[in-house]
């Protein structure tokens, strides 16, 4: 088994498969955590996930990433910690009473322990309007979750190397893995942001977010990430959805903040803007005031890969059973990336989906694109 | 909004030669520095009301360049206390502080120095111990020599210039402490220009006036804290040696001061000086001068002026000063003990590098290791973490990252934006 791509995504499925007794190498362009998985926040969420096939994936990843967490494996990425939830304005108000009513149609581990105003959370400003609490998500930084993934002694990390071209038939893949050719009995493409360049069909895209962190204070000043509901109407409804800025306030472990973020389409991590930067942080000091006191160390943008119709990727190519492709998560992949490595895991093993955390991922499937265009060997 | 102006980033040698070359050609210019004053680092000015030590020479160099300066009037304007935020991709400058404001200049110079590199050793982020560099500011804002013994280690001219200042000042230095043997083949140094032989002719006559040691070939290999003294351990060639000292001046070198300066598409932008190229004050006069005129031609759409000889001349001496100033010390950081401190913002430690394994990536380094995560964004560790990782990327820790320097978030909000309306 080759799994391209050492994301939080490609390590959960390498874990799953190893732990499954099966022979795994990973490989990577640049190495473990190198794009999306390792410019995120970390936010174990089912609060900001789309509703529907989204919110109920995440549900049960949540609880799958907390059994993986009580079983050792996620203990030292895993944590959990209260989630709050702002707004202002009607757009929010409207927004923060879907996020009620699709936790209560959830019915799952996450639920509103408080809904209020600024009150209710020590330190909130002005900028609150109104604030719910949630209780039962968590934090994850995907660093972290990757590296205990990838310590399992059954992978074979390879990197850097970067995938070239492949071919499958009917008993395997041959790839040209950084010039080198390797034959492997499945191919799990797991390549987040590059993945238009393997398969140039799939509508997958760099979306950009500009992220801002912190110097370090006191730790537990914010007891979890702060949201603003914006954030949740541009994971709803796409980009540019709102007037307001989608901020997240997202406390380290550090003591730093990790602020985000906007959604751009572009590239590049190196490219950040004040006016982005300014609109991110008022918002934010608006919201916690404590915010103004400290110092911005480092700014940039992390590139997350989203997919046209804003699902993920996941399944087996069309017509093309051993080589199987889960990406496109523009950020949930911190989220989702339990299960669907549990999920992938069995797909490429052949074994039946499991009935636990019902985890229908036929949504996901690349079948929605129709017959995929992908760069063969000559 | 674009403003008509030039904007120059450090009110130095480079800064101001090229303010006054941008200005001669009919350009507006806006000079900001950090400082309280102009001068920059070779040039640094005294505390208001404060005696300056500088010699004839340098005073005569620099009331030169600030008549140069003068001459151009209005067309250059000196805002100090102001710091640099950053050039972001669609070519607005931030800037805080004094001149605070998001501006939108025509062209962007960056003159802002150089730096010291201090290389890692057990306890050398002990209080008391700082940088070389920083005890020679210390002494040009105040004209006082700092209390207590003062002991002077790494390698380079800049020791023989302080310890020959606190000879000066009546308190000469417990010993200098170089790493290369500079004197051990006198002909090799036949190449210097005079000027700078006779510079170091008159510092070794102070040294040595004084008895000040001069270890040369010698390592200052380890620093404790012991009965409210710093405790220096030194391997010389003829053995070891401990000093008592108040405070430690460590220097291992000069580099250019440009972690997290981003280039920027949007707009013309120049490095010079010491920021360019590490090459010392004569030369930055010169490629300030130079650049200043490059640029003005750039702008006019005519060819670039020929390059300065000074800037061959002194780079050549440079060179030739690194070869007679040549040591192994580099080599030393393989056989450090574990719990050197290798990244003081965070404190991590040279076991924590040795954890990530052979080859990390950056991001491991980064992520898994918190190198150059801190407030320095690497500015200080990150020549040597690639040195002991041997890590995959050219750029161990990463590309440059804005900001260059850490920005309150109060005050990059209360920046006034100039972009949108009139020019200032």
């Amino acid at each position: 088994m080759l799994i391209a791509g050492a994301g939080i995504v490609g390590a959960s499925i390498a874990w799953h498969l190893a732990e499954a007794g099966l022979r795994v190498a990973v490989a990577d362009a640049t190495g473990p955590a190198a794009a999306a998985s390792g410019a995120s926040d970390g936010a174990v969420s089912v609060a900001s996930k789309k509703p529907g096939v989204m919110a109920r994936l995440a549900t049960g990843s949540l609880l799958y990433t907390r059994a993986l967490a009580e079983r050792g494996l996620l203990a030292a990425a895993y944590a959990a910690r209260p989630s709050y939830v702002f707004g202002a304005g009607e757009a929010e108000m409207d927004a923060i009473a879907a996020l009620i009513a699709k936790l209560a149609a959830l019915s799952g581990p996450v639920r509103v322990t408080a809904d209020g105003g600024a009150g209710l959370l020590a330190g909130a400003g002005p900028g609150v309007e109104r604030l719910v609490a949630l209780e039962g998500e968590g934090h994850m930084p995907g660093h972290k979750a990757v590296r205990a993934y990838l310590a399992h002694p059954g992978i074979t990390a390879l990197w850097p190397a970067r995938l070239g071209a492949f071919e499958a038939d009917d008993t395997g893949v041959t790839i040209d893995l950084g010039g080198r050719a390797l034959r492997v009995g499945v191919l799990v493409a797991a390549l987040g942001v590059s993945t238009a360049e393997i398969f140039p069909g799939l509508p997958v895209l760099p979306r950009a977010g500009q992220l801002i962190v912190t110097d370090a204070g006191p730790v537990g000043a914010l007891p979890g990430s702060l949201t603003a509901a914006a954030y949740l109407l541009a994971k709803t409804e796409g980009p540019g959805s709102g007037t307001l800025p989608p901020v997240v306030i997202d406390p380290l472990s550090t003591g730093q903040f990790l602020i985000g973020s906007s959604r751009e389409d572009h590239a590049d991590p190196t490219r950040v803007d004040f006016a982005t930067i300014r609109r991110l942080l008022g918002r934010s000091t608006a919201a916690f005031p404590a915010l103004a006191e400290r110092r911005v160390i480092r700014a940039f943008a992390g590139i997350r890969a989203a997919v046209a119709d804003g699902l993920p990727i996941v399944g087996p190519l069309p017509g093309n059973s051993r080589v199987i492709l889960a990406t496109g998560f523009e950020g949930d992949g911190i989220c989702l990336s339990a299960l669907i490595g549990r999920e992938v895991a069995a797909m490429v093993r052949g074994a039946s989906p499991a009935t636990d955390w019902a985890a229908d991922l036929s949504a996901l499937a690349p079948t929605r694109f129709g017959a995929i265009r992908k760069e063969r060997v000559a | 909004m674009t403003d008509a102006r030039i904007l120059v980033v450090g009110a130095g040698l480079a800064g101001l030669a090229a303010a006054a070359a941008l200005a001669r050609a009919g350009h507006r210019v806006l000079v900001v520095d950090q400082a309280l004053r102009p001068g920059g680092a070779v040039h640094r000015q005294p505390l208001p009301g404060g005696r300056s030590l500088a010699s004839s020479a340098q005073a005569r160099r620099w009331r030169a360049l600030m008549a140069e300066v003068d001459a151009q009037g209005a067309r250059i304007e000196i805002v100090c206390n102001t710091r640099f935020g950053g050039v972001d991709h669609t070519g607005t400058v931030l800037l805080t502080g004094e001149g605070a404001a998001l501006i939108n200049p025509r062209a962007l110079v960056l003159a802002v120095g150089a730096r010291e590199a201090v290389q890692p050793r057990p306890g050398w982020t002990l209080p008391g111990v700082t940088t070389a560099g920083a005890l020679q500011t210390q002494i040009k804002t105040t004209a006082e020599a700092p209390a207590g013994r003062v002991l002077l280690a790494g390698s380079g001219p800049l020791l023989l210039a302080l310890g020959a200042e606190l000879v000066r000042l009546g308190r000469p230095p417990l010993a200098i402490v170089e790493a290369g043997r500079p004197f051990s083949r006198p002909l090799r140094s036949l190449g210097l220009p005079l000027s700078y032989m006779a510079e170091a002719a008159r510092h070794l006559s102070r040294l040595l006036a004084a008895r000040v040691p001069l270890l040369t070939g010698a390592h200052l290999t380890r620093i404790s804290e012991a009965d409210g003294a710093l405790m220096a351990e030194v391997e010389t060639r003829s053995g070891a040696r401990r000093f008592a000292a108040d405070r430690i001046g460590l220097h291992d070198g000069i580099r250019t001061n440009d972690t997290g300066l981003t280039d920027c598409a949007a707009l013309p932008v120049l490095r010079l000086g010491d920021c360019r190229e590490a090459l010392g004050a004569n030369a930055a006069l010169a490629d300030g001068r130079a650049g200043g005129e490059a640029l003005a031609a750039r702008l006019a759409g005519q060819p670039a002026p020929t390059a300065s000889t000074t800037l061959a001349r002194e780079a050549s001496a440079q060179a030739r000063l690194a070869q007679i100033y040549a040591h192994d010390g580099a080599t030393r950081l393989a056989g450090l003990p574990d719990d050197t401190v290798i990244c003081r913002c965070e404190m991590r430690t040279l076991a924590d590098l040795r954890t990530l394994g052979p080859a990390p990536t950056t991001r491991q380094l980064r992520l898994d290791g918190r190198f150059g995560m801190g407030a320095c964004q690497g500015r200080f560790c990150a020549e040597w973490v690639a040195r002991i990782a041997s890590p995959i990327a050219p750029h161990a820790l990463g590309m440059p990252r804005w900001p260059a320097r850490p920005i309150s978030v109060a005050d990059l909000l209360a920046a006034p934006d100039l972009t949108l309306g009139e020019t200032k």
